[in-house]
């Protein structure tokens, strides 16, 4: 292979950096437009029920109000993001006959201020008829609770199941077999940018809307469809976002009231979300009941698993039917399961609807068979890295209705956090109320699945290429925080030769940008988009090259090269050209002819989930307080394998992130409801979330695989690290105080109950 | 999220000017200093005065003066952050240092005052259980009935709390200062609080223990106040009766942190729950009492006390 490029593995600082640190940044909410009005939702203050009546009338009479919309105001056109299967489409912006949590979208009105708006809201009565609220998802599913939605009597609006292997063969083969309860509590997404939208009438009865979006394509197709204009009457501009993490991936009410209002009015509206309506009416990451059987032989290697999920998706299926499915993956992923049997049941209760959230049925699984490693370990008297090494997944596995793994670093993880954590001698030597504690993960780079029912490529850009020697980038991926404007230009840099500095970049506009991006989700934009980048320059190559073969009057057996802003032959690199020079030189050739060219990425014959698998060990050194019962996570060691990492701050700091984000979910982060269906802890005082001087040490390390179909060898590093941590701290935890928790969060409670002092009772 | 009342907003420049104000005003009016508690409450509607009355430009109200006779004196406009990193109050009052330092945030403690902490009249305001055990007290002032003079009174901030988010102070009094009285022979304090997050966040429960010993080392004064686990901030005498006149050995202080967090009310919500509370408080108490005897026990200066 030739030498390897310089611009893959730099750590370039990232270029939306000095605006965001220095408050220049613009977000959806600094967007103000002449004659732009305020919009405010009101919502359902009942969990469950029938709208009998709503009087606008007192509202619409307040002065500065102008306009005020109910749900029969509307197409009433449903929406959801699994558009290939009609009946779960299940949602519509604004309740029509009843409402199905607390906070479900009522009505909207716009006015010329904020405050004005406000007390319009108040203004409207409504009638409702009280229905028998359900929120625990066994009942809920039992089979005599009230019905939440009509053509789901059971209130199961998806199952999932996945079988191969013999499962009860493998139980009677296995020298131990063990079966365990374990829940797992929703929690929020916390983004520093709460949802924000702002739409504008456009000439001809098109509306642009400005969103603060993972996924700028699917707000524009499923507003379309819901304000019964043809897709290309509708423009969705992604401005600079605060944060996704899977919360803002599907058309949301206050996307389509804005653009709906805009329109009947022919002024700009904005509706902008509070933190205490996040936190209550907010997306959240699926609750999960689960049960999980696990049977291993003798020597320590799984003969067989089955699990079986009850996911809490609140009132509407929001992001669920994804969950339901991709949970069932994550439980067969890391190790060789040669039998395994998944049942996920996707359940209505009358909350607000759990969605997609970082790791997306990751963190649940993983909680799960993570822990029964560790309890397996412990019971067959083997180290627990020792055990997960007999079963580990290696690159060529095939996992049976999934896909093959064609890069695998999970070995090399396992060893190197052992010798980072010095593991061997940590577990030898106890001290007392300290532990360490090991949790693994795996994670999907982007998803095959396309429920969306996409037409077009799930990633497609298009690069423009100038005399100068400047290149511009068009593209639909959204930037959302996590670094893909920067990681993009870099791939484009390294492929082209340039400097990132050489090229312009937009991004995230439906009417500019090439059809299609399918969103920052499922960790896809880099493989998926970078693949596409690379697509684009291959083809702008093509033109150039030509050039250099005339200049140089070259065999057809040479090679090209280009690196330094310059295009060369690579067998003689002095005889090439500046590329201003070459793409001068081509487009004159080409009398005039632009250069630019489109690339796409589509994963194909990759199976059915995903093109490529990161994998990782975490270890996690606690202190636990035996008398008050509180968790002091130490230090974090985290070995992962994404592939070739082409940015490795970006990547640090997805694991920082991922750090933050996995601490709250194991500690501290969960959603009080009272019994009438209300969340309490609305703000940031009462809902915690680590803050920066909870951050842990941590240590980590590269498990350097090249995936073959990632762009330079790479593959996902966004979501994934966020599952290791909860088993690896619970197992800590265990290993300090000999306290097994197996329901999140560890709280001080929960483990000063499990040493016996206290009786535990859930806060309210 | 409710429409921000409107109100008119005054920025007095001196003590008169703004007595002057509460007392045209009355109930109508709200202080506001440092805004950390007044602002979130304006945004939520749990607040909606017709007038707003800053003591951030009344000059001098932010003094803070220790004298070794007369003790300390924290001007109702004293930041949570000058309290933290005054060097006397380090090293007289560690207590009150050790919760300026560690409740809340930097930003937040830039802005807050200590007045604000304690009018505030919150449960678990973390410098109310220090400053009960050093037997704080406010002075209040308001405008004399013929206008020109003021007319003042100080009260015992224990009996300042009356309940959650209830205070003995009148809509037309202004908290001048806060009174500390100066250490006295060798005696320690400490201050140990406990949230579920671990560093930045509100307490769910809290102990300040301040002693003092006599020539042959048994315990002279005793002082113990819990935040978070009652109505008000709560000193606990029970707990103090316990230890005066004995050695202050592991048993002892056990047995005072047991009878000191029986006198607590704790209740269940979102924070932590009553049993949880209930299970902690006397582990907290006995923390802080141990850090007090272990500072007394390193000799040291004579007024110094433990920080945790």
């Amino acid at each position: 292979m030739s030498k390897p490029n310089p611009l893959i593995g730099a750590n370039l600082p990232r270029l939306d950096g000095p605006a965001k640190v220095t408050g220049q940044t613009v977000y959806t909410d600094d967007l103000k437009l002449p004659g732009m009005l305020h919009g405010v939702l009101l919502r359902s203050p009942h969990a469950h029920a029938r709208i009998k009546r709503i009087d606008t009338s007192r509202a619409k009479a307040l002065p500065g109000v102008k306009d005020v919309v109910v749900g029969e105001d509307t197409p009433k056109i449903n929406f959801g993001n699994w558009r290939l299967v009609a009946n779960t489409q299940d949602e519509l912006a604004l309740a029509v006959d009843k409402v199905r949590f607390v906070g479900d979208e009522v009505a909207a009105v716009c006015a010329l201020d904020r405050d004005t708006a406000e007390r319009a809201c108040a203004l409207i009565d409504v009638e409702y008829e009280l229905l028998e609220p359900i929120y625990d998802v066994s009942e809920s599913c039992s089979g005599n609770a009230p019905i939440i939605h009509e053509p789901f009597p059971d209130n199961v609006s998806l199952k999932r199941e996945i079988s191969y292997g013999d499962v009860d063969g493998g139980f009677d083969r296995a020298h131990y077999v063990r079966e365990d309860r374990f829940t797992v509590q929703a929690v929020n997404h916390a983004y520093l940018e709460p949802c924000s939208s702002l739409a504008a009438p456009d000439e001809g009865g098109r509306v642009t809307l400005w969103t603060s979006t993972q996924v700028p394509y699917i707000v524009q197709c499923l507003l379309a469809r819901t304000l019964g204009l043809p897709e290309n009457h509708v423009r969705v501009i992604k401005p600079a976002v605060g944060g996704g993490f899977g919360g803002k991936m599907e058309l949301r009410p206050w996307d389509f009231c804005a653009a709906f209002m805009a329109l009947r009015l022919g002024r700009p509206v904005k509706f902008t979300l509070s933190r205490s309506d996040e936190l209550a009416y907010g997306r959240r990451r699926h609750p999960m009941t689960m049960r999980s059987k696990i049977g291993f032989n003798k020597e320590g290697i799984i003969t067989a698993k089955e699990f079986d999920v009850l996911l809490d998706g609140g009132g509407y299926n929001a992001m669920g039917p994804t969950a339901a499915f991709l949970c069932g993956n994550f439980g067969a992923m890391l190790y060789r399961y040669p039998a395994y049997r998944y049942l996920g049941r996707h359940i209505y209760t009358n909350k607000p609807p759990a969605a997609a959230m970082r790791g997306f049925g990751a963190p649940q699984a993983l909680w799960v068979s993570e822990n029964q490693m560790n309890y397996a370990a412990e019971e067959l008297g083997i180290d627990p890295i020792e055990l997960r090494l007999r079963n580990a997944m290696e690159s060529g596995d095939v996992i049976p209705q999934v896909a093959k793994v064609s890069s695998c670093g999970f070995k090399e993880s396992l060893q190197k956090a052992r010798e980072m954590s010095n593991w061997d001698a940590q577990r030898a030597s106890k001290r007392p109320g300290y532990g360490v504690g090991i949790g693994c993960f795996s994670f999907i780079t982007g998803g095959v699945f396309n429920w969306f029912n996409t037409k077009y490529n799930f990633s497609a850009c298009e690069v423009r290429l100038f005399e100068d020697g400047t290149a511009h980038l068009l593209t639909m991926a959204a930037d959302i925080g996590q670094g893909s404007d920067s990681v993009l230009r870099q791939i484009l840099a390294a492929e082209l030769g340039i400097g990132v500095d050489k090229i312009r970049l937009t991004a995230g506009d439906t009417a500019i940008t090439p059809k299609a991006d399918l969103g920052t989700w499922g960790s896809r934009v880099t493989f998926m988009m970078g693949n596409a980048v690379i697509d684009a320059v291959r083809k702008l190559k093509e033109m150039l090259i030509p050039v250099l073969f005339g200049q140089f009057d070259l065999n057809q057996i040479h090679d090209i090269g280009f690196a330094d802003d310059r295009v060369f032959v690579k067998a003689r690199p002095s005889r090439g050209m500046p590329l201003a020079e070459c793409a001068y030189k081509a487009l004159r050739a080409r009398r005039g002819e632009p250069l630019t060219a489109f690339g796409s990425y589509t994963p194909r014959n990759k199976g059915l989930v995903t093109p490529a698998f990161s994998f990782g060990a975490q270890v996690a050194e606690v202190e636990v307080d035996e008398e008050t019962g509180l968790v002091d996570v130490k230090k974090l060691y985290t070995a992962h394998d994404c592939g070739v990492p082409i940015n490795p701050m970006s990547v640090e700091g997805q694991l920082e992130g991922s750090i933050q984000m996995a601490l709250g979910y194991t500690l501290c982060e969960q959603l009080h409801m009272d019994s009438d269906g209300k969340t309490l802890n609305t703000s940031f005082l009462d809902y915690k979330i680590p803050a920066a001087q909870d951050m842990p040490k941590s240590e980590s390390a590269h498990v350097l695989t090249y995936e073959p179909d990632g762009p330079f060898g790479a593959k996902e590093a966004g979501e994934g690290m966020v599952s290791p941590t909860a088993p690896a701290v619970a197992h800590a935890v265990r290993d300090a105080v000999g306290v097994c928790c197996k329901d999140l969060p560890i709280t001080p409670e929960k483990v000063l109950a499990g040493l016996g002092k206290l009786d535990f009772e859930d806060t309210p | 999220m409710s429409p921000m009342p409107r109100f008119s907003y005054h920025q007095p420049t001196t003590v008169d000017e703004a007595l002057a104000l509460l007392t045209q005003y009355g109930a109508a009016a709200k202080l506001i200093a440092g805004g950390t508690e007044v602002l979130p409450k304006l945004r939520s509607g749990a607040l909606a005065p017709e007038q707003l009355i800053s003591t951030r430009r009344i000059v001098g109200l932010e003094a803070l003066d220790f004298d070794p006779a007369s003790g300390l004196r924290i001007g109702g406009g004293a930041r949570l952050s000058d309290v933290a990193a005054c060097p006397e109050v380090q090293l007289h009052y560690p207590a009150l240092a050790s919760a300026c330092q560690q409740m809340c945030t930097t930003q937040i403690r830039n802005m807050a005052t200590v007045s604000g902490n304690l009018v505030n009249g919150s449960p678990c305001a973390d410098t109310a259980p220090p400053l009960l055990v050093y037997g704080a007290s406010v002075h209040l002032v308001r405008q004399g009935p013929d206008g020109s003079k003021l007319t003042e009174r100080r009260v015992d901030l224990e009996a300042m709390f009356q309940g959650p988010g209830q205070v003995c102070v009148e809509p037309e009094e202004l908290l001048l200062a806060i009174e500390v009285p100066p250490p006295a022979g060798r005696c320690a304090s400490a201050y140990v609080r406990h949230s579920a997050r671990s560093r930045v966040d509100l307490v769910s429960s809290s102990a300040a223990a301040w002693l003092s010993l006599d020539a042959s080392g048994h315990v002279a004064q005793a002082r113990i106040a819990l935040g978070s686990v009652a109505p008000t901030p709560l000193r606990c005498p029970d707990g103090e009766a316990v230890l005066v006149g004995k050695q202050p050995d592991h048993a002892l202080l056990v047995q005072a942190a047991q009878q000191a967090a029986a006198m607590a009310k704790p209740i269940s919500d979102v924070r932590a729950s009553q049993a949880y509370r209930r299970a902690v408080l006397p582990v907290l108490t006995r923390r802080a009492l141990e850090a007090c005897v272990a500072r007394l026990q390193a000799g040291g200066s004579q007024q110094q006390g433990a920080s945790q």
